[in-house]
């Protein structure tokens, strides 16, 4: 990796890990949704750096076009003021502290040992292997995926149906 | 590196194209939103029996000059109450996906920034972020109308991003490339793709139309109901901002259809002039455009949930059904595109006929319940 890209790694690690912790630690809700979109940007950037440019898109298109734009919808149809915001923010630390310890710790692990297999290629071009993968190799596992997906969103509808019928 | 066109030294070309891809990016959005501004007025005002504008310069050209240099003279006005950061990053936040989109145009042969092998996929990406700068703009003016239109606007793209990502998925089926310069050199001839695929195209136009807020699916900033919708607490070149990414919004997508739809760049003259692309591109483009704003002159606006209705019982299905057959008639006939031609004009002549008729069953049955659920509110009165 060049000095260029060391650069653009330095910087997309910092905005990960600084939007990251601010999504954490902001106690306004919108602007925690904001930063965790800048927080996806960031990842997308590091996509391209490992010349992985469809994934990245990807990332942008489903975590920033859509996830982001559906998360300030539900905080905008969420009355606010209603409510102390210690809801939202509990006061559970030592056990929060506990659980992060126990996931990171493996991650940081892993992360530490681990060495550049060679994935990251100059120029990019993955699309050819991504599809192959899909659609070739990985067929039945993603079509199984596709088809809960399907029934997780139709399973959805019909709650939300029957609700309004009970409303009636 | 491409072989520099004019007899110039490919090193220079390699630099010399980014910038005239760059300058033509800034040219075509600033220009063409002043372009398109004028036109609208002059095409609507044709429409509707009027001369629009005259009296600033000859033929009124220079009025959306004068109404720029107003905009830019304004004073900056930003309610108390509003979401300072949020209220000042929505309008960059629809503005610079919209010109990241001129990367990848490719306007002429050898003439495109960055002839990305994901060129389509890269486009809609940047469409989809639209959406959360409009969202912002709604949620950071602290004002009823400008939320509901950024929650209109978000639900609204959300839905029509759908019909609008398979149309492209079918036009890729038969090109095989997400390439935008693939794409244009796969149409060389007369046989471009609206030949091919002309129902793919009318759900892309109509999904596009939902895209940029235009007519007849402007329903974020009715003005008769939501005052301006998210724009209602913008004003001077805050406000212009959007309009300018508005117009680059809609010339973006006009490209899209050009290059996928129309054959790009191509033309008589192109193999020996290439830089001659442009004008064709260009002309096709503004075709496209002028073809929005007929529609805006002609259509009224639709209701919400007709909207909704409309994206999710038909557009989709069509889309859908659309790729499957593309799919499965490429699969059957390798080597020709005749079948998929055929089946195309033949579902296209369906969807044409079943929306009017689908429409007009809707309010048969909608009326008859309103008669028998008033008869059973009062059956008095009747």
């Amino acid at each position: 990796m060049d000095v260029v890209g060391l650069l653009i790694f330095g910087a997309l690690a910092i905005g990960i890990v600084g939007a990251g912790l601010a999504v954490v630690f902001v106690d306004r809700i919108t602007a925690a949704a904001l930063l965790m979109a800048f927080t996806f940007l960031c990842n997308a950037g590091m996509f391209l750096l490992l010349g992985a440019e469809t994934i990245a898109a990807f990332q942008v298109l489903i975590y920033v076009g859509a996830i982001t734009v559906l998360i300030l919808y539900g905080v905008m149809f969420t009355p606010q003021g209603d409510r102390p915001y210690a809801l939202f923010f509990q006061k559970q630390t030592p056990l929060a502290g506990f659980l992060v310890a126990a996931v990171a710790a493996p991650v940081l692990a892993l992360a530490l040992t681990f060495r550049d297999p060679g994935i990251a290629r100059e120029g990019g071009g993955d699309l050819q292997p991504l599809i192959t993968s899909i659609f070739g190799d990985y067929a039945v596992p993603f079509e199984l995926a596709s088809v809960l997906l399907l029934a997780a969103m139709v399973g959805a509808i019909v709650l939300v149906k029957r609700d309004e019928e009970d409303a009636k | 590196m491409p072989d520099g066109p004019l007899g110039l030294d490919p090193v220079v070309w390699a630099v010399l194209r980014l910038v005239i891809a760059v300058a033509l990016a800034i040219f075509v959005v600033l220009n063409g939103a002043l372009v398109q501004i004028y036109l609208e007025r002059k095409i609507q005002a044709l429409i509707q029996d009027r001369v629009g504008p005259i009296h600033t310069g000859p033929f009124g050209l220079l009025q959306t000059i004068a109404d720029a240099l107003k905009l830019i003279g304004k004073e900056d006005i930003r309610a108390r109450v509003t979401d300072k950061w949020f209220f000042l990053a929505a309008p960059l936040i629809v503005f610079s996906p919209m010109l990241a989109s001129f990367a990848v145009l490719p306007f002429a042969p050898g003439l495109v920034g960055a002839d990305l092998d994901i060129g389509l996929l890269y486009l809609t990406t940047l469409g989809s972020m639209t959406v959360l700068g409009i969202v912002i703009a709604g949620w950071a003016s602290n004002n009823k109308y400008s939320l509901i239109g950024g929650l209109r606007s978000a639900g609204q793209l959300v839905s029509y991003e759908v019909p609008q990502i398979l149309s492209l998925v079918t036009v890729v089926l038969v090109t095989g490339s997400l390439s935008m310069v693939a794409i244009t050199e796969s149409q060389p001839g007369l046989l471009v793709n609206l030949l091919v695929l002309p129902l793919a195209f009318v759900t892309y136009l109509i999904a596009a139309l939902a895209e940029t807020n235009r007519n007849p699916f402007d329903l974020p900033e009715a003005e008769s109901e939501l005052v301006a919708g998210f724009l209602t607490e913008y004003s001077g070149m805050r406000w212009g901002v959007f309009f300018v990414a508005e117009y680059g919004e809609v010339t973006v997508v006009s490209s899209i259809m050009t290059t996928l739809w129309l054959g790009g760049w191509h033309g008589p003259g192109v193999d020996a002039l290439p830089v001659l692309g442009v004008l064709w591109f260009t002309l096709k483009t503004y075709a496209i455009v002028l073809a929005f704003m007929w529609i805006r002159a002609t259509l009224p606006r639709l209701r919400i949930d007709q909207l909704m209705s409309f994206c999710w019982k038909g557009l989709i299905p069509a889309t859908l059904a659309n790729i499957v057959v593309t799919a499965v008639l490429l699969l059957a006939f390798p080597g020709t595109l005749l079948p998929v031609a055929v089946a195309n004009w033949a579902m296209l002549g369906l969807f044409l006929a079943a929306i009017p008729w689908a429409q007009r069953r809707r309010l048969a049955a909608t009326r008859r319940r309103l008669r028998v659920d008033v008869r059973r509110a009062a059956p008095e009165t009747i």
